[in-house]
């Protein structure tokens, strides 16, 4: 399906949540405040997308970015503590979860793994892995509160009321450059390669799998800064289920994306606000006493199966995704 | 002839652990020469192709030794050859279908800074390439909308792109017209009198000797001898190929009545992938007992009509009849019911499944049925009888029937797969694309004979080839296919290698 049938859902998209927002508005909550959230939420999916369409374009499917986000959000929080800068931590995500990346792509290509099963193994070990890391880091059980100053403190934006965080900008940065790099750069040709004919790849004299992996270190990469961000660009807390399914929503903006960073982009602020106007209608007096708390939960994830059972049929795959290159 | 031996291979052995019975290659002594034409002749299982492989780095030897100019070395990937001045153009391409013709050969670009994109570079270089040695291009377009011959020429350029000392080329001429051939050989001789070593793979004997200087003949993995083209005659080349029995005739037999009409198609449009209107009214009917053959170049809209024929693609405008029901734009597989089978273009793409085992793809049309399954669980044992029955009726080539995966056959062997697939149930029409493209000369006779016995059952067949003279040999009425149209319909009787040529080059059409 081309870019633009794509963008024009998305338009829909939007302007489904802009008349809510105006009915928000009407009553009494700042629309203002619903940009804010929305883009604090679309933070760490936009990343986290972003990175996804990259190494799918090389034929690694990750879908582990729900494991991803949930151990880079502990590690993050971790060294933040310990080099008492947020900043430092989120990095540090993005360093962990650059190298669970690189594992993975070293699994997926060398290790000739399936790769949906190494996804879903890191999507469950992580589970266990964050509550024995709480444990074993601060010794109380689901859930960490650091100190306030490590949040990564948000910027006002010029001419407007707009306060967001940096990492709002450089997800949006990464959506640009991810695209720049995938259609305007030797690596970007050979990571397309990879994921659509290695062989192609491989008679160039260029290493398959190490375009591979590659790829999927910086997609492991993005998910980490995402995952690190959660609790130090956004909440300010750790608990274990901090992700709470972002992960598989980022792999929804990427299937509706059709592996282009920028849609991705879009798609997550899509999911992103939805999100925020949950959060909001949850609070605002006189929506929370008529819609059942539950039911506006539901609503992101509901969006998500939507937009997957409408585009996943639409999507056209990089033909060598998910299978291992082996030249005899 | 007497140039400095650029690669040569001594005592090379190939052999895939456990699969085959006898050697891949089994001390193969070959070499290239500066300024030659070296032919390899074999038939389908040879181990041209594999031979090809070796010396261009694709596969690891088993034992034995390359040398290049004189110096041993060991390739551990196709680039150590490409270094070693060794380029290879392969029979099924390496391009990236979703990149440009300009971005595929970009890609080559190994020692550039990976952030740089110096795609004009690129561009202007390959036009220039392009020009000096004849090969027509379109840079901007997408690969996968490309004809075989359209990308078989990309391929040759990635490969120029490195001026290579040595290029190998395995069965170029497959897919060529003809006249692309004859440009093709032209080619190949510039090249060796600009002093490079070419390496041809074929299996047909006439363009050895239209080309080359030497020819190294294998049969079964042993070398046959080598031989100075102008020192050896044809007969004995056949003979070496293909062992002591003679090739198989058959009966031609023009006295076949047509019967009713089986095929009828009715001002069809078609549009191709990239939205343009491939087929643009195109009418012709088929009747029982009759073979169509359709000429042209590809890329003319023979494979929309094919696919708009058996269901695969939609008809934008027109009718299409099977035996008076209208079967225009039906899912594929209501069609397939009907009695219709297609032997497709691109047989690895379309044709198998090849991560799947031998029985599996061949069942694989009809395995709903009460003879090879009941209720959704496959009778194994009927399927294992049926298999090896077709695998003998057929002569396909393969370690096992269960537990290989078809990607490991060569070519030819799946084409002998789809056609075995294919034909054992008598189909009442069967739209055929290129159906013996890459087959060796036995197993092209075989094939030809299948498709007159088909035709003498009261089948109706579609053949749409590039190759003339397969045309000729099995049609009753041949059609030139030209930018979308029929540009003209002759009898057998009437028809000449000159009017077709000139209607399919768009000049004379009558």
């Amino acid at each position: 399906m081309r870019v633009w049938k794509r963008l024009l859902w998305a338009l829909l998209g939007i302007a489904a949540l802009a008349m809510v927002s105006y009915e928000l508005s009407q009553a009494g909550v700042r629309p203002v405040k619903l940009v804010e959230t929305g883009l604090l939420a679309m933070t760490p999916l936009a990343l986290a997308a972003v990175g996804e369409c990259i190494n799918e374009k090389a034929g690694v499917i990750n879908i582990g970015i729900e494991g991803i986000f949930l151990i880079t959000a502990v590690v993050g929080v971790y060294w933040a503590e310990v080099f008492n800068s947020g900043l430092i931590g989120i990095l540090m995500g993005g360093v962990f979860g650059g190298l669970i990346g690189a594992v993975l792509g070293v699994l997926s290509t060398y290790g000739k793994a399936d790769q949906i099963i190494a996804g879903m193994g890191l999507n469950v070990m992580s589970l266990g892995l964050v509550q024995y890391l709480l444990m074993a880091i601060w010794a109380f059980p689901g859930i960490h509160i650091f100190p306030r100053e490590l949040v990564v403190p948000r910027l006002s934006l010029p001419f407007t009321e707009l306060r967001i965080s940096p990492f709002t900008l450089i997800a949006v940065a990464a959506a640009v450059l991810a695209t720049l790099m995938l259609g305007r750069t030797l690596l970007g040709l050979r990571i397309r390669a990879a994921g659509d004919k290695p062989e192609a790849v491989d008679v160039a004299g260029i290493n398959v799998n190490h375009v591979r992996i590659l790829a999927s270190a910086l997609g492991g990469f993005l998910a980490g800064v995402g995952g690190a961000f959660m609790p130090l660009g956004w909440f300010g807390g750790l608990v274990k289920e901090i992700s709470a399914g972002r992960g598989f929503i980022a792999l929804a903006a990427v299937v509706f994306a059709g592996l282009n960073p920028l849609l991705a982009l879009i798609a997550s602020f899509i999911f992103g606000y939805a999100e925020g106007v949950a959060f909001t209608i949850v609070v605002t007096p006189g929506v929370k006493e008529v819609i059942p708390f539950h039911f506006i939960q539901m609503i992101p994830y509901l969006l998500t199966i939507i937009i997957l059972a409408i585009f996943v049929t639409f999507r056209r795959f990089p033909n060598a995704l998910g299978k291992p290159y082996i030249r005899e | 002839m007497s140039g400095e031996v650029l690669v040569e291979a001594r005592g090379v052995v190939k052999s895939f652990p456990g699969v085959w019975e006898h050697l891949i290659l089994d001390h193969i002594n070959f070499d290239v020469r500066a300024g030659e034409v070296h032919a390899l002749l074999g038939e389908n299982g040879a181990g041209k192709t594999v031979l090809a492989n070796i010396l261009s780095g694709f596969y690891t030897l088993t034992s034995g030794q390359i040398y290049v100019r004189g110096k041993p070395v060991h390739f551990k990937s196709p680039f150590d050859a490409i270094k070693n001045g060794i380029g290879m153009v392969h029979q099924e391409f390496t391009l990236v279908p979703s990149l440009t013709v300009v971005e595929n050969i970009a890609l080559m670009l190994r020692k550039h800074n990976p952030l740089s994109y110096p795609l004009k570079e690129v561009r202007e270089r390959t036009l220039e390439l392009s020009e000096r040695y004849g090969l027509k291009i379109e840079p901007d377009r997408l690969v996968e909308h490309l004809s075989l011959g359209e990308k078989q020429r990309v391929e040759i350029l990635k490969v120029l792109y490195w001026e290579p000392d040595v290029l190998i080329l395995d069965e170029p001429t497959s897919v060529l017209t003809i006249d692309e051939a004859r440009e093709l050989f032209k080619i190949l001789r510039r090249m060796a009198e600009e002093g490079k070593g070419v390496v041809f793979i074929t299996h047909r004997i006439e363009e050895i000797m239209a080309v080359a200087d030497r020819v190294t003949v294998l049969r079964l993995g042993r070398k046959m001898g080598t031989f100075k083209v102008s020192e050896v005659g044809k007969d004995e080349l056949l003979r070496l190929m293909i062992g002591e029995m003679e090739p198989v005739r058959y009966e031609r037999g023009r006295s076949v009545e047509w019967g009713r009409v089986v095929l009828e198609v009715r001002d069809l449009h078609v549009l191709s992938d990239d939205g343009r209107e491939a087929v643009k009214g195109v009418s012709f009917e088929i009747h029982e007992g009759e073979i169509l053959g359709i000429a042209g170049v590809s890329g003319n809209g023979q494979r929309e009509l094919a696919e708009a024929i058996t269901g695969l693609r939609k008809a934008s405008r027109g009718r299409i009849r099977l035996m008076g029901l209208d079967i225009t734009n039906k899912p594929a597989g209501e069609i397939a019911k009907l009695g219709v089978r297609h032997i497709p273009e691109e047989r690895r793409r379309m044709g198998v499944v090849e991560p799947m085992c031998l029985a599996e793809n061949m069942i694989i049309r009809e395995y709903k049925e009460k003879t090879f399954s009941t209720a959704g669980v496959i009778k194994s044992k009927v399927i294992t009888e049926h298999s090896k029955r077709l695998v003998e009726r057929f002569k396909i080539l393969t370690p096992d029937i269960w537990d290989t995966e078809v990607r490991i056959l060569s070519g030819g062997n799946i084409q002998r797969l789809i056609l075995a697939r294919e034909l054992w149930k008598g189909p009442k029409l069967l739209v055929a694309f290129h159906p013996t493209y890459g087959l060796d000369l036995k197993a092209v006779t075989h094939t030809h004979q299948h498709f007159m016995e088909l035709r003498q059952k009261g089948a109706a067949i579609l053949l749409i080839s590039e190759d003339l003279e397969e045309i000729f040999l099995l049609s009753d009425r041949i059609a030139v296919m030209l930018d979308g149209r029929i540009v003209g319909t002759l009898g057998a009787r009437e028809a000449t290698p000159e009017k077709i040529g000139h209607m399919m080059a768009g000049v004379g059409a009558s």
